[in-house]
């Protein structure tokens, strides 16, 4: 009965006969217990001679005769495989438990790693052995009395396939399932040993052969104590020979892999021999590339690969090639790189597919690595050019490889914008700090987050603020406060260090730039930076038509952060005042609701008070504010003083000061035909109500109602005639303009534009500005300079620049305090000398007469 | 004709009290320095922006206490075109005494002395803490143009004082001016 066992239907038939026969049930039961006895001897004697065969033998026909030949296979494999799990397996992880906590390499004594790993492999693999003879006696007892027939050699040669498979299987899943987690690292601690002594001897000769003359003693220094080393391992002879196959070395690393891949680690080998690889490439090329940009390192690294790691693959393939042709037992785990070295015959010149393979991986990683190294440090090679052209021609290749142009690109704009702030110049500060705009440009990109042209990443405000998401974050490291998401944004951008990175820093703190202490430095002291601040947080909030200052009070958190409290004071305080404003207005009209539920309330004036919002400002904490004497139309008048006792009710003893030129005012014109919206200063404001009682003013005449110069009316007004309300033309007296309300479809074009509703905003004109700029702060403060100057000079006759400074610094203390520098004092001086108002002689200065 | 409807957002200024500064003229002798510092101080900020013409003065590098003075004679007077230096002294208990104020450069007037000492009323029993270096400059200006002669230091320009044509020869033969 020559069944296949796996049949069911035959299963069946077994059972027929075994009831037509019942005496056979005896002799299975029989021939069974003694099987499962002689199992037991001989899996756990196989080390010795077999102390029974022919019994073994004899039970395993009787059963395979009854057709349980896949019973008694399948109860011979799970007793091997109990066997092996029981002393094989835990004995061969025992070896390396003294690794299962070591993390750090340093620690690793490689040559202790080899041993062990030499020893376990040999064990098991012996082992191994055992069991596979084992095994080929159950083959043997199976084929028993029937390789006469050629079906029979057919069948016992699958059957040898299949146990031999099955058993294959047995132990690389043992192995899998009760692998350490140390151990793929132990490999690579193996590997990368093995690389290294290899790719010193190799090395060696490659130099040797590539060097010139003179340092050709070292190289024979490098290959003797190589050769003394492979001798102290009784290496054979033939080594002399430089005949890498030969090489003992490599031939154990061969044994190891070969052991390797018998026991089912084939995938976990080559990862760990592929990852040692390259690891060493990289070192190697950052060794070769270095930070010399004047010769060509391609070519260098190119012969590299071939000398060291492409030898050591040839004949690491040659060698399991070998042993694969010899012992075919472990072709069935074949790994595609095996499979590949089949074709390679030893001593054949010719690469296999495998090679060729890898020297293109190799060789891509090379490029890749040499790129990144370049591409890194591209800003010095340029500055380095044309010493630094073989460079180029490198990374010209590398990229002509990889294609990866834009990695270049990207990592060039950030290089260049980390010089440009960070190292930026002596000229380009020079340069900043003369330019009178630099100040605001800085403080707007400060206030006004989306200012700049470019992208949002471009304006300083999300700049600062991303310093202080990186200073929060570096706080609360290991806390869980920052979401998946940024966690996941956070470890995407993770980059390691570069190889010539200081360990002792680490990368957050070393790439942090504190881009407002830069920015202090080029303009030489907060104060000028924080004093440009107030004056545009000042023009900010007396131009709100709300009290919402949520932004600004980001701002300035933030601001404070880096300029400290005591400089961000003043702001502060401004930012209150708006608070308060808020407060008190509502308290102020609440009045007003009061009396009007009382029935006080009296309707004299036309403007109802709930359209009035007042900002009281603590006016010593606020830049100077501009001053402009202003008639404002009466019910407005009459509205600001009621508002006022109202306050001086609520708030005695204070009382309001209006500074009427501020704020904003929205109105809306209606005539015939059209309404018009607009939002204007009070001024603009003023000017047009005039023309409610009388449509045609004389430039002088509507001057003197408004009570503003005819210079300031003149100026003001072609705000109303650029929006076609007013029409403009010569009076009697040249001098004299005449404006005249436009009214009703009349005019021009003009009209037709602004016809509809439309808001205009007319702000930001020049002379629009509620507070004193900077620069005529400024101005204001070198008048003040320039007259104690003036004094000192009457009064002394010649003072040289220094005791001029220090008079200055002793006397001119009160508002404005002189905070100049002994250069900024120079420049200044320099300019009075220009205008021929001081004279210098002989380092002296004094007045001209 | 246009209707105009307006609504206002105006800004003011909320007073700050000042507190009085009025000080019985009786403590005199327990002003502390700090306190003359600082009026000397807004003194010669308001000297210096005031810029009244041909007067000036300004304190000497380290003492704020003692000033340097600079007069220049008025138009149409005999000391036309003549620069006199001064030096005021201030004592620790001004404004309520007077500073002592002395012509440096040799000055041919009726009440001015050889040692440059100044007869002017003003500077001795006149004197009122309300008066400043500024007033004291301009008085003092103004006396050269305008000597009393009636009680004169300088006896022989007070008798010169009559002939302004001799005055003036006079005066720019013995002046001197400072280097």
């Amino acid at each position: 009965m020559t069944v296949d066992a796996t049949s069911a239907v035959c299963n069946l038939g077994l059972l027929d006969s075994l009831s037509q026969h019942p005496g056979s049930v005896t002799e299975i039961s029989h021939a069974w217990n003694a099987f499962c006895i002689s199992t037991e001897s001989v899996v756990s004697n196989c080390t010795s001679t077999n102390p029974d065969p022919s019994n073994f033998v004899s039970q395993v026909r009787i059963l395979r005769n009854h057709g349980l030949q896949s019973l008694l296979q399948h109860h011979f494999l799970t007793t091997i495989q109990e066997l092996f799990e029981k002393n094989s397996v835990s004995k061969f992880w025992q070896h390396f438990d003294a690794y299962t906590n070591v993390i750090d390499t340093d620690l690793i004594h490689e040559d202790e790693v080899q041993q062990v790993l030499h020893t376990a492999l040999e064990e098991i693999t012996l082992e191994k052995q055992n069991q596979e003879r084992c095994l080929a006696m159950l083959t043997h007892a199976l084929q028993f009395g029937k390789e006469t027939t050629s079906e029979g050699s057919q069948k016992s040669d699958t059957d040898r396939v299949y146990l031999s498979s099955k058993y294959q299987l047995i132990v690389s899943s043992t192995l899998m399932t009760t692998l350490p987690r140390h151990f793929p690292q132990i490999l690579h601690w193996y590997f990368k040993g093995r690389l290294e002594e290899l790719n010193t001897s190799l090395d060696g000769e490659y130099q040797g052969l590539d060097r010139s003359q003179d340092e050709e003693d070292m190289d024979l220094d490098n290959k003797n104590k190589f050769l003394h080393e492979k001798s102290d391992t009784g290496s054979d002879k033939s080594y002399q020979g430089k005949s890498l196959e030969n090489s003992k070395l490599v031939k154990n690393i061969g044994k190891v892999v070969h052991d390797l891949r018998s026991l089912g680690f084939t995938s976990l080998a080559e990862d760990a021999y592929a990852s040692a690889i390259f690891m060493l490439l990289k070192a190697k090329v950052n060794e070769f590339a270095g930070d010399d940009y004047r010769s060509s390192v391609l070519d260098a690294i190119k012969g590299w690969i071939q000398a060291v790691p492409l030898q050591f693959l040839h004949a690491l393939l040659a060698y399991l090639g070998d042993t694969l042709s010899n012992g075919r037992h472990s072709s069935i785990l074949k790994s595609p790189l095996a499979s590949h070295s089949n074709s390679l015959y030893p001593g054949s010149d010719a690469p296999s597919e495998g090679i060729v393979r890898w020297q293109l991986r190799l060789e891509y990683f090379a490029y890749e690595t040499l790129q990144d190294l370049r591409i890194a440090k591209l800003f010095e090679i340029i500055v380095d050019y044309p010493d630094s052209s073989a460079a180029i021609e490198d990374l010209k290749q590398c990229l002509e490889y990889t294609g990866q142009h834009s990695k270049l690109v990207d990592s060039f704009i950030s290089a260049l914008r980390y010089r440009l702030l960070t190292a930026v110049g002596e000229p380009i500060r020079e340069y900043l700090r003369g330019r009178k705009d630099t100040i605001k440009c800085i403080v707007t990109m400060l206030t006004d987050g989306t200012s700049g042209p470019g992208s949002v990443g471009d304006s300083l405000l999300e700049e600062i603020n991303r310093d202080e998401e990186n200073l929060d974050g570096a706080g609360l490291d290991d806390e869980i406060s920052t979401d998946d998401k940024q966690a996941w944004i956070d470890a995407e951008r993770w980059e390691p260090d570069p190889v010539e990175a200081d360990p002792l820093k680490s990368s957050r703190s070393r790439r942090k730039i504190d881009i407002l202490g830069m920015i202090v430095s080029i303009i030489g002291s907060k104060d000028q930076l924080v004093n440009e601040y107030r004056v545009m947080l000042a023009e900010k909030l007396l131009n709100k038509t709300d009290y919402d200052i949520d932004s600004e009070i980001r701002t300035l958190e933030l601001l404070k952060i880096h300029f400290g409290e005591s400089s961000m004071q003043k702001c502060e305080i401004m930012l209150n005042d708006l608070i308060d404003s808020k407060r008190t207005n509502t308290n102020v009209k609440a009045t007003i609701k009061q009396k009007m539920q009382s029935g006080i309330d009296s309707r004299e004036t036309d403007v109802p008070m709930d359209v009035f919002d007042a900002t009281i400002i603590s006016s010593n904490f606020w830049p100077p504010i501009q001053e402009e004497a202003l008639n404002i139309p009466g019910t407005v008048d009459n509205l600001l003083t009621d508002y006022a006792t109202r306050f001086n009710e609520i708030k005695t003893p204070r009382k309001l000061l209006w500074k009427k030129n501020l704020g904003t005012v929205k109105l809306e014109l209606q005539f015939e035909d059209r309404e018009l919206q607009f939002t204007v200063t009070p001024i603009h404001a003023s000017i047009i109500m005039q023309f409610q009682e009388q449509t045609s003013w004389t430039s002088k005449d509507l001057a003197a109602a408004i009570g503003v110069p005819v210079d300031v009316l003149n100026r003001r007004v072609s705000f109303w005639i650029s929006k076609g309300i007013l029409a403009e033309s010569f009076g009697t007296d040249s001098s004299d303009h005449v404006f005249t309300l436009v009214d009703g479809m009349i005019d021009n074009g003009k009209t037709g534009i602004s016809s509809g509703n439309c808001e205009e905003l007319a702000a930001d004109e020049d002379g629009d500005r509620s507070v004193a700029s900077v620069e005529d702060q400024l101005r204001k403060e070198m008048t003040v300079y320039e007259k104690f100057i003036t004094g000192m000079l009457t009064n002394f006759g010649s003072m040289a620049l220094d005791r001029i400074h220090n008079t200055l610094k002793m006397f001119c203390i009160a508002d404005p305090t002189y905070d100049k520098s002994l250069q900024q004092l120079q420049s200044f001086l320099s300019g009075l000398v220009a205008e021929e108002k001081l004279e210098l002689r002989d380092g002296m200065y004094l007045l001209k007469k | 004709m246009a209707t105009i409807n307006n609504q206002d957002n105006n800004n003011n200024r909320q007073i700050n009290n000042v507190a009085s500064s009025k000080q019985p003229l009786q403590t005199v002798k327990s002003v502390d320095t700090q306190s003359v510092l600082k009026r000397l101080q807004s003194e010669l900020m308001s000297l210096m922006m005031s810029g009244d013409p041909g007067i000036s003065a300004f304190p000497e590098e380290d003492n704020i206490f003692c000033w340097k003075g600079t007069i220049t004679g008025s138009k149409d007077t005999v000391f036309e075109g003549t620069e006199y230096k001064l030096s005021l002294s201030f004592p620790t208990d001004y404004p309520f005494k007077p500073p002592k104020v002395k012509f440096e450069t040799g000055c041919f007037h009726p009440n001015v002395d050889i040692y440059g000492t100044i007869c002017l009323d003003i500077l001795q029993d006149k004197w009122s803490s309300a008066y400043d270096v500024r007033t004291i400059l301009i008085s003092i200006q103004s006396l050269l143009g305008e000597p009393n002669t009636s009680s004169p230091l300088n006896a022989q320009a007070a008798a010169l004082w009559e002939n302004q044509e001799d005055y003036r020869k006079m005066v720019e033969k013995l002046y001197k001016p400072a280097a």
